[in-house]
């Protein structure tokens, strides 16, 4: 039965092709920890966060893994390729910036792009001088858009809107984000986004209506247009209402936009770690023969004193580990959850503990036979007390667990992750699988010959 | 020996646990003072992750000299850097130093493949900001003070303040331990350490739990039919449990062994080096404490009690010559009922 669950389960996360993800340092990566400079609102937080994972996602890496651990953002970006950029790209306070809409471009016509290009390298010669005289025919879309760490404000620049359906070319910026007080949607009729502005920003805010009346302004965050509103009037006196066929989850999205800029938060890099390919690669291929090398040995140590009980330990051992591998797998697969090598050493170690849970059963069977029980009746008999000493002792596991997941981040977290998982694992294998094979092993297997159990003293006796 | 070896294995000894326990934890004592002095004295060799700073580790070849390396380091303003070649395995280079003003974790990686004659993809690299470390051992401090009143809490409901305070300490002695060990030997404290401090509290304080819940299963069922003192109580409880706390170290130790040896000296992963050697002498500390330092602390104060007073002063009275007698007669006692006779018990049987 119990082998059924786990079998079942273990052949549908290999059938699913879901394997472990694995950490930075198992595969090579990079791994940025990071915590506002200042103190900030959990909104702020939380839009930090949305906008980091944005970016990541921007720059394609395939299994990001990106938490927030108390007052810390905890990036993994395994097997990432371009590490330095994606350092850069992830705690880069980029600005809102507001961006005349000098033209516009459909980004899939390639005449378009062209006509883009030209538009945008004209002003920006200085940069450029040699590729100036003549434009290639085709422009690709990557070589012609911006991209969002060269999201220069005092640059002409190309980037596409929120839906990637239209291309904008954007004068340089007039004012950023900063000169905005508050933002709030309001429902009057339809949903609109208010807008008031600091004594600087007010003053901006007019020339810039001035400079481009009955025309469209862009709101540009991390290289991508979030709304281009047409200014239709000359003075604002600091006050300005966004209008359009907004909905309401986009009318507070906007408004956040402004609210908070690119980057609400300002964060300091604590910890950057980027690890070679072939350093992660040798880590896990050294903990991988480690812990078969520990397997190998724990198995026979237990075969050699407990015979037959050392058998149904080594099958234990197995559940525990089918079992494990579906949940990590699984974890990996539906959280972009990564196995680090912290929760890797972690599972190594729990082979000691999983293996001590059938230890204390045998003794126990032991000294009862010992004490004159027959077997059978003993490891019927012996479980209760064994296992009640397994639940104390795994319950002080499992605070200990809770405890360390609770209040720390990073390393330690994921190692408090695994303890409490495989400990869960434990008991639950022991209930549900340990005792009634050892049961069956002692009903069919030994007839009352204990020796087959690894114990010497009743048949020395009965030999008398 | 070999016959007392034997004994053990069909669990039958009757070890004088506590007898003995006066002089070892003398000897424990001292070793907690020598380490506390060491770590007063020396302090700790702090990871870069808590002291912040950056390491680089490049792929060595047998043409490039640890000099060279430390060449370039000090050329992009690294004067400080420590360089070492890591042999076992891959050979690499390790270069930890403060990051210099202007320069990157990669701009300083590159000008390293250079020198070592690699791909810079091939140099890894961490940097940690300072305050970082203050944070993280800030956490761990906090998070260790809400776990030791929780496990305070817990043992004193499921057994009692006493044996609660008797695993806290046998915990802290085996911290105190394996802390000044890394004292002494000036082992880098990386957060991989800590994981192995905290797996080492786990450990010690399951294999004390499995010894008091022997202690307290005995107290039930053993101590009111007979006229067993407390310190026979323990006794013949540790000489039960002391098979599982042998073979239970033995397989724990096991994986760490082969993490320790296949992973770091034949594989030269260092990052699981640290890790399997603070677990080691932990797992080996750990054990020891819940069978020599817990339990004589729990019967010292568990003899104070009036109950276990009055039984002590019997046993005076009686005056038994040898405690452990009296233990056996108890397990005998409790010895299952079979109908059939007791059978005469032929010592040192062949294997």
């Amino acid at each position: 039965m119990v082998l059924l669950i786990v079998g079942a389960s273990l052949a549908g996360v290999l059938s699913a092709g879901w394997t472990p993800v694995l950490g930075v340092q198992l595969q090579g990566g990079v791994e940025v920890v990071l915590r506002p400079a200042d103190e900030v609102s959990d909104e702020q937080f939380e839009r930090a966060i949305e906008i980091i994972r944005n970016r990541i996602d921007a720059i394609g890496v395939a299994e990001p893994d990106i938490t927030r651990q108390g007052d810390q953002v905890v990036i993994q970006l395994p097997g990432v390729k371009d590490k330095q950029r994606a350092v850069d790209l992830i705690g880069k306070t980029a600005e809102l910036t507001f961006r005349p809409v000098i033209t516009f471009f459909d980004p899939f016509d390639p005449n378009q792009r062209a006509a883009a290009k030209q538009v945008v390298e004209g002003s920006a010669v200085a940069e450029d001088e040699n590729v100036d005289g003549d434009t290639e025919p085709t422009v690709s879309l990557s070589d012609l858009l911006t991209p969002p760490d060269q999201d220069d404000a005092a640059a002409t620049v190309a980037v596409l809107g929120s839906t990637g359906q239209t291309g904008f070319v954007l004068a340089p910026a007039q004012l950023t984000g900063e000169v905005i007080e508050e933002a709030v949607a309001t429902f009057q009729g339809q949903w609109i986004v208010n807008l008031s502005f600091n004594e600087e920003g007010a003053l901006l805010f007019d020339q810039m209506a001035v400079a481009n009346y009955e025309r469209q302004v862009a709101i540009v965050l991390d290289g991508v247009v979030e709304s281009a509103p047409t200014i239709n009037a000359t003075e604002f006196k600091g006050q300005a209402v966004i209008s359009g066929s907004f909905d309401e989850a986009e009318a507070k999205n906007l408004a956040l936009v402004l609210r908070f800029g690119a980057l609400p938060v300002e964060f300091e890099r604590d910890d950057v770690r980027t690890v070679s390919a072939t350093l992660g690669e040798g880590t896990l291929r050294a903990g991988v023969i480690a812990g078969l090398v520990g397997l190998a040995l724990v198995g026979l140590y237990m075969l050699l004193y407990y015979r037959l009980l050392g058998f149904v330990a080594i099958c234990s051992l197995a559940v525990s580990g089918a079992t494990l591998w579906s949940i990590i797998a699984w974890l990996g697969e539906s959280k972009g959850l990564a196995l680090t090598l912290a929760g890797a050493t972690g599972i190594i170690v729990s082979i000691g503990v999983q293996v001590d849970s059938n230890i204390v059963y045998y003794e126990r069977i032991k000294e009862e036979v010992r004490r004159g029980r027959a077997v059978r009746s003993a490891a019927d008999g012996s479980f209760r007390a064994a296992f009640s000493t397994i639940i104390w002792a795994d319950l002080a596991s499992l605070i200990g667990a809770g405890v360390l997941y609770q209040l720390t981040s990073g390393t330690v977290r994921g190692f408090a992750l695994y303890l409490g998982i495989t400990t869960l694992i434990d008991l639950a294998v022991s209930f549900f699988f340990m005792r009634p094979l050892v049961v069956f092993v002692a009903r069919r297997l030994v007839n009352e010959r204990p020796k087959r159990l690894g114990l010497t003293t009743i048949t020395e006796e009965a030999s008398v | 020996m070999s016959f007392s070896i034997r004994r053990l294995y069909r669990g039958d000894t009757s070890w004088d646990f506590l007898g003995v326990s006066r002089r070892v934890l003398t000897g424990s004592i001292v070793a907690v003072l020598i380490c506390v002095a060491a770590l007063f004295i020396q302090g700790l060799n702090l990871g870069i992750e808590f002291e912040g700073g950056g390491v680089w580790e490049a792929p060595a070849s047998e043409d490039v000299t640890t000099d060279a390396i430390r060449q370039t380091a000090s050329n992009v303003g690294m004067t400080d850097a420590r360089v070492q070649r890591i042999t076992g395995g891959d050979d690499i280079f390790r270069v930890r130093g403060e990051l210099p003003a202007g320069e990157t974790a990669e701009s300083i990686g590159s000008a390293l493949a250079v020198t070592a004659q690699v791909e810079s993809e091939l140099v890894s690299a961490r940097t940690v900001s300072p305050s970082f470390g203050d944070e993280v051992a800030g956490k761990a401090r906090r998070a260790l003070v809400v776990f030791f009143i929780l496990i305070a809490l817990y043992l004193t409901l499921r057994f009692e303040w006493k044996m609660a305070l008797g695993a806290l300490v046998a915990v802290a002695h085996d911290i105190a331990l394996t802390v000044g060990i890394y004292a002494i030997f000036q082992f880098e404290i990386s957060p991989a350490t800590v994981v192995a401090f905290l797996t080492i509290m786990g450990y010690s304080l399951y294999d004390t739990i499995v010894v008091f819940d022997r202690v307290k299963d005995n107290e039930r069922s053993l101590s009111l039919k007979t006229r067993m003192t407390y310190l026979d109580l323990a006794n013949v409880s540790l000489n039960q449990v002391i098979m599982r706390s042998v073979n239970t170290t033995i397989t724990s130790v096991l994986p760490v062994v082969s993490l320790l040896v296949v992973g770091s000296l034949i594989m030269g992963a260092s990052s699981l080096q640290e890790f399997a050697i603070a677990l080691l002498i932990g797992l080996l500390v750990g054990s020891y404490s819940s069978l020599f330092v817990a339990m004589p602390l729990v019967s010292s104060l568990k003899r104070r009690e009036p109950h276990w007073a009055e039984q002590d002063r019997n046993a005076a009275l009686l005056s038994e010559s040898n405690s452990i007698e009296n233990a056996a007669t108890a397990l005998a006692a409790d010895r299952y009922d079979r109908s059939a006779p007791p059978r005469p018990r032929k010592k040192g049987r062949k294997r």
